[in-house]
């Protein structure tokens, strides 16, 4: 297992080196000036042209790559040209709010796309079925920033129930976690629903109905133990891949995340404060990936033999 | 890690507290779209209001009636003038006090701006002090101090410029001319600015509580030299959306709304009964323009500048995309500037447009190309297609072009933009601000007009050193002349004010004189 | 959003062509949730294709005049902020979305498909490879490597395409690796080996065609996601740009009218929401009918 992991987490340095190579090269191939960015109209070209040798943006692109790569190898992700201070100071102060957000997200998700899956499994084509299954895809189909918008206008502005907008309470992260968490409901109620559906085709599930045993006890004690296990690890995955989807609910919110610092870093040329962001999300769904595969092989043995023999 | 929990459970506990009703009685909540980044003016060209609020500056530009200002003492109350306009002596209130209790001295400003011209300091707002001898040479880092300032003593600063310029003293009155304390700021380095600890002003606030991307929370000034403001507190938030920043306004937990943020907003709140009597609203020193590039054919010939400038139905853009609340411009200087006179109007009228365009060679219309930012608010590209319809009537078949914001400019910078559309305000009280941002030979070409007229360059030059306040005026009023009627060079169309909804229960609010949103709030009260 | 139980989409393994097909469409007519989602869509692809015919209304025409007017029988779904009317707008717009839909779609799953049966089928160096590539891609936070493509290529269709069929090509690779990997041990492509078939040819012509059901499983679920994509940029920002009109582009804009006419910001919220609705109802559709096991 120990073998698994650092393997596991030595393949992923070439592959966060590469992603800050493609991002790098991008962001540089085409115009784009963060201090003309940041001056917008009154951009002034003496201005620009001595802050830009003052911030050394001047320099050959290798040179200020393996500068940048050389200060991150040493855990300094350098100073955000825009804001002004340490990228890694305004990731870590980020991270928490995008981190609850992430997770109240994911629960809300759970309690939708569970139940909707296991039904769907078990009772198909059924009326509760089509209503649970409907309502977990009606997630998935509508745009965030729209039902965003609904969301608020009838809970927070109409009947007064919850804020606005803003991060100041448990009672700010209700609506934003609704709307993200919803909108990842299918994916969990599909994955639900093969996984279960998998499982009853098992041998120990038809041995267990031959018995005589009443359906529901053969759901709730056999198979949903071991269809839940797959939905379970992918926990870790989507909370990983949430905490970079927030980005659109984050800005409508009000919420100061992470993705709100990388958007704007994006559209402002912010290339220190980007490879961090960037570099801090990708660590997170590789991680998020890894303790998937640890939390799967703790609890289906026959992963971990096969694990053993792959490290 | 469990020390940054701390800390984030500690600032949102004091949001929570400080957002509560009780706490909230004599608090004002505003709302910008976009986080600051520092309260330091020198660093910023976009975000004032913290510098506002924070600081202070030797000379204030108040706010006298609506769109009007007067340049008044501020921490110097009084100056005198050499007769050469060069030399500006500077005498300072005493008994100025910052918020961690140092005395202001005439070192003070100095400091400040010889921090502003310190090549380390990488200042973005240099622009306001190049006037002053040795500025240039300090920038290039040939200089350890700037010539040009001098404390004679502690309470008189010594100013000297390179050359005459006559809006100096409305420079200075800019929020990137705010002072500094020089023990305080050394001492905080390149961290001034971003954190209350690190922020230390004259204001009438007192920064303490900054959460980036969300909000800034300010606390009265008690000692404020001017009397301590009727504010408590002050919350500034981050609201990038403007749906939701009305449901906020609406729900009672912001207390000003800003319609420059939510434009579309307009109609609504004019025509609710519960909000209408509570609109305030001001002009604007700031004129929307649609910038042409003379490099670019059609453009190159002022017959199809003239034709693009009367095919472009101004009033009805201002009536239905502005809901009215506006007035045409005729000039280069809008309504509220300094100078301002009006100018020839320009008639709405496509059938002459159509005969200038045959003249200059295009009897079959001709292709032009509006350049839009897909980063910009949607304003522009609604004015985009708008006029994009109005034009075709005189012949002009207009191509839309999107591009992102790097683009635009090095395209600008190449000299190959297209046509765009923006809005230009007032930075300072003066024609200047205007003229030599857009017709200088510098201005012209960075902003992609290259309308190459070296009379237009010389006379800008020459008004920036006049001293006779009409004499001035009055060349500023011929060159309008020249280069809108001549030579067509500027398309202008409106001047819009500037309209803000507020809560019944705030009283004084008014709109700054140059219409911005970021103002200072230390006469608003709230009941 | 961030995997897809394809997997059950399972092969058959005696590839009887003609009664597979019989059989898979049986059971898809079967599903009555799947087969109305087909409906609807059809008759959007139709309308899409002949509004220029259908609707009275120039979808590009500014008349201030009749700025956010309600419903009527004029304009069925009331006019936006330039009098233009919503349907026609949803209608044109539609072009774009299902565009946006399918294109970027049906590159990734090109790519995809190519990477994977390689990279399964050759093994080695060349799989160590393709799937570090696309560990990279799939690590690599969507939403903000679609941003940059557009962000530093420039905002419009083309790069869109580009843009979601990168974010794309990785996670279709991995499915369709896994596949051939199993289909490699299967007797029939041992036995096409032994005959002494070029590899090109069994990797083309024995091991494609076995993981083209779960290719059409994957492409029908991609569509939906690609048209939420679209939507999510053009909020951004950069996405479709104006006077062009896709769906996301209509919802963005059409908010800021929320409360004037609310037609504006619903109606077309609602054609993504039932055309994602529909494509999953597919998908899923496709899916069951293509899984044996589903049949019993």
């Amino acid at each position: 297992m120990l073998m698994f992991t650092l393997r596991r987490i030595l393949v992923s340095i070439p592959v966060l080196i590469g992603i800050t190579i493609i991002l790098f090269l991008m962001m540089n191939v085409v115009p784009g000036d963060p201090i003309e960015l940041m001056m917008r109209e009154h951009a002034s070209p003496d201005v620009i042209a001595r802050v830009r040798a003052q911030m050394h943006l001047d320099d050959p692109m290798v040179v200020r790559y393996f500068r940048f790569l050389w200060n991150a190898l040493q855990g300094d992700l350098g100073v955000s040209i825009k804001l002004n201070r340490p990228v890694t100071d305004l990731i870590l102060k980020a991270f928490p709010n995008t981190l609850s957000l992430a997770v109240c997200a994911a629960l809300v998700s759970w309690i939708i796309g569970i139940p909707a899956g296991i039904l769907s499994a078990v009772r198909r084509d059924s009326l509760l079925d089509r209503f649970f299954m409907g309502f977990s895809l009606l997630g998935v189909s509508m745009p965030i920033f729209w039902s965003a918008l609904l969301f608020q206008y009838i809970f927070a502005m109409k009947l007064k129930l919850l804020p606005v907008s803003g991060f100041y309470g448990w009672k700010y992260m209700i609506l934003p976690a609704i709307v993200l968490g919803w909108s990842s409901a299918g994916v969990i109620a599909r994955l639900t629903r093969s996984s279960l559906l998998e499982v009853m085709r098992l041998d120990f599930i038809r041995t267990a109905r031959a018995k005589g045993l009443r359906e529901t006890g053969v759901i709730t004690r056999h198979a949903l133990k071991n269809a839940l296990i797959p939905v379970v690890t992918i926990m870790a995955i989507q909370v990983a891949s949430l905490l970079s989807g927030a980005v659109i609910t984050e800005a409508i919110f009000s919420i100061p995340g992470v993705g709100r610092i990388t958007v704007s870093a994006i559209s402002s040329r912010d290339m220190p404060l980007l490879q961090g962001a960037v570099l801090f999300a990708t660590a997170l769904v590789i991680l998020g990936n890894l303790v998937a595969d640890i939390l799967y092989s703790i609890l289906d043995p026959r992963i971990r033999a096969q694990m053993r023999k792959e490290a | 890690m469990t020390r940054k929990l701390n800390l984030l459970l500690a600032t949102g506990l004091t949001s929570l507290m400080l957002l509560s009703p009780a706490f909230a009685e004599n608090m004002l909540r505003v709302s910008y779209p976009e986080d600051p980044k520092s309260a330091d003016a020198q660093m910023t060209t976009d975000f004032y209001t913290l510098p506002l609020n924070i600081f202070d500056r030797l000379v204030e530009s108040e706010t006298t009636g609506p769109g009007q200002s007067a340049l008044v003492p501020g921490l110097a109350e009084r100056w005198d003038v050499s007769d050469d306009g060069l030399t500006y002596t500077f005498h300072l209130r005493k008994d100025v006090k910052f918020h961690n209790g140092a005395v202001l001295t005439a070192d003070d400003v100095v400091y400040t701006f010889d921090r502003m011209l310190n090549p380390a300091t990488k200042a973005l707002n240099t622009d306001i002090l190049t006037f002053i001898a040795g500025a240039e040479e300090r920038l290039d880092g040939k200089a350890d101090s700037v010539s040009g300032l001098k404390a004679l003593d502690d309470q008189t600063v010594q100013i000297t410029l390179t050359k005459p310029y006559a809006a100096f003293l409305a420079l200075l009155a800019a929020p990137g001319a705010s002072i500094y304390n020089r023990a305080f700021t050394e001492a905080a380095g390149d961290q001034f600015g971003l954190t209350p600890e690190t922020t230390n002003g004259t204001g009438p606030f007192i920064l303490r509580d900054y959460t980036l991307n969300d909000s800034e929370m300010l606390e009265a000034n008690d000692d404020y030299w001017r009397g301590r403001p009727k504010l408590d507190r002050l919350l500034i938030r981050v609201v990038s959306d403007p749906d939701t920043l009305r449901m906020l306004f609406e729900s009672d937990e912001i207390d000003v709304f800003d319609m420059d943020f939510a434009p579309t907003q307009t109609p609504y709140f004019y025509g609710a009964d519960q909000w209408k009597d509570h609109i305030v609203s001001g002009p604007r020193v700031g004129i929307y323009y649609y910038n042409i590039n003379q490099l670019k054919k059609p453009f190159d010939d002022p017959r199809v500048r003239k034709a693009f400038q009367m095919s472009i139905d101004r009033q009805t853009i201002l009536d239905k995309n502005f809901y009215g609340k506006g007035k045409l411009e005729d000039g280069v200087m809008p309504r509220g500037l300094r100078c301002y006179a009006p100018a020839e109007p320009i008639a709405y009228d496509p059938v002459k447009a159509k005969e200038l365009l045959t003249e200059a060679g295009y009897p079959d219309g001709v292709e032009i190309n509006l350049q839009q930012v897909s980063s910009w608010s949607s304003r522009w590209s609604d004015m985009n297609q708008i006029i994009q319809a109005q034009v075709a009537e005189a012949g002009f078949k207009a191509k839309i072009i999107t591009t992102d914001e790097a683009a635009y400019l090095a395209a600008r910078k190449a000299g190959d933009s297209d046509a765009y559309t923006q809005v230009w305000s007032a930075d300072f009280n003066d024609p200047d601000n205007f003229f030599y941002t857009f017709f200088s030979e510098t201005g012209s070409k960075t902003r992609g007009y290259n309308n190459n007229d070296p009379e237009v360059f010389a006379a800008i030059e020459k008004a920036r050193g006049m001293t006779d306040p009409a004499e001035r005026c009055k060349l500023y009023q011929d060159l309008t002349a020249r280069i809108v009627d001549t030579d067509a060079a500027w398309v202008p169309l409106f001047s819009l004010d500037h309209s803000f909804v507020v809560q019944p229960r705030v009283k004084h609010f008014i709109v700054p004189w140059n219409g911005w949103s970021d103002m200072s709030y230390y006469n608003v009260e709230v009941e | 959003m961030m995997t897809r139980s394809v997997d059950s989409a399972a092969t058959p393994e005696t590839p009887d062509e003609a009664s597979f097909l019989r059989d898979t469409v049986r059971a898809f007519r079967r599903n009555r949730m799947a087969m109305a989602g087909l409906i609807f869509i059809l008759l959007l692809v139709f309308c899409a294709v002949f509004v220029p015919w259908i609707s009275p209304h120039d979808p590009y025409r500014v008349a201030l005049d009749e700025q956010l007017l309600p419903p009527s029988t004029t304009y069925w779904l009331g006019t936006d902020n330039f009098g233009r009317d919503v349907l026609t707008r949803i209608l044109y717009g539609a072009r774009i979305s299902l565009v946006v839909g399918i294109v970027p779609s049906l590159i990734s799953l090109l790519i995809g498909t190519i990477m994977g049966i390689l990279s399964g089928y050759l093994g080695g160096k060349t799989d160590f490879v393709v799937m570090r590539l696309a560990d990279m891609m799939i690590a690599f936070p969507s939403l903000l490597l679609a941003m940059v493509v557009m962000y530093t290529l420039g905002a419009n269709l083309l790069n869109i395409f580009l843009a979601l069929a990168l974010v794309g090509w990785a996670s279709v690779a991995r499915v369709v690796r896994a596949q051939t990997l199993a289909l490699r041990e299967k007797e029939f492509v041992e036995a096409a080996h032994a005959n002494g078939t070029s590899r090109g040819r069994i990797m083309f012509d024995h091991i494609f065609p076995n993981v083209v059901p779960t290719l059409i499983v994957l492409f029908s679920l991609s569509i939906p996601e690609a048209i939420m994509w679209e939507s999510s940029l053009s909020f951004l920002g950069v996405g479709v740009q104006p006077p062009a009109a896709s769906w996301g582009l209509l919802v963005a804009k059409g908010k800021e009218y929320m409360f004037q006419n609310p037609s504006v910001a619903i109606s077309p919220g609602v054609a993504i929401l039932l055309a994602v609705l529909a494509f999953n109802f597919i998908g899923d559709g496709l899916r069951d009918a293509l899984d044996p096991s589903m049949k019993d």
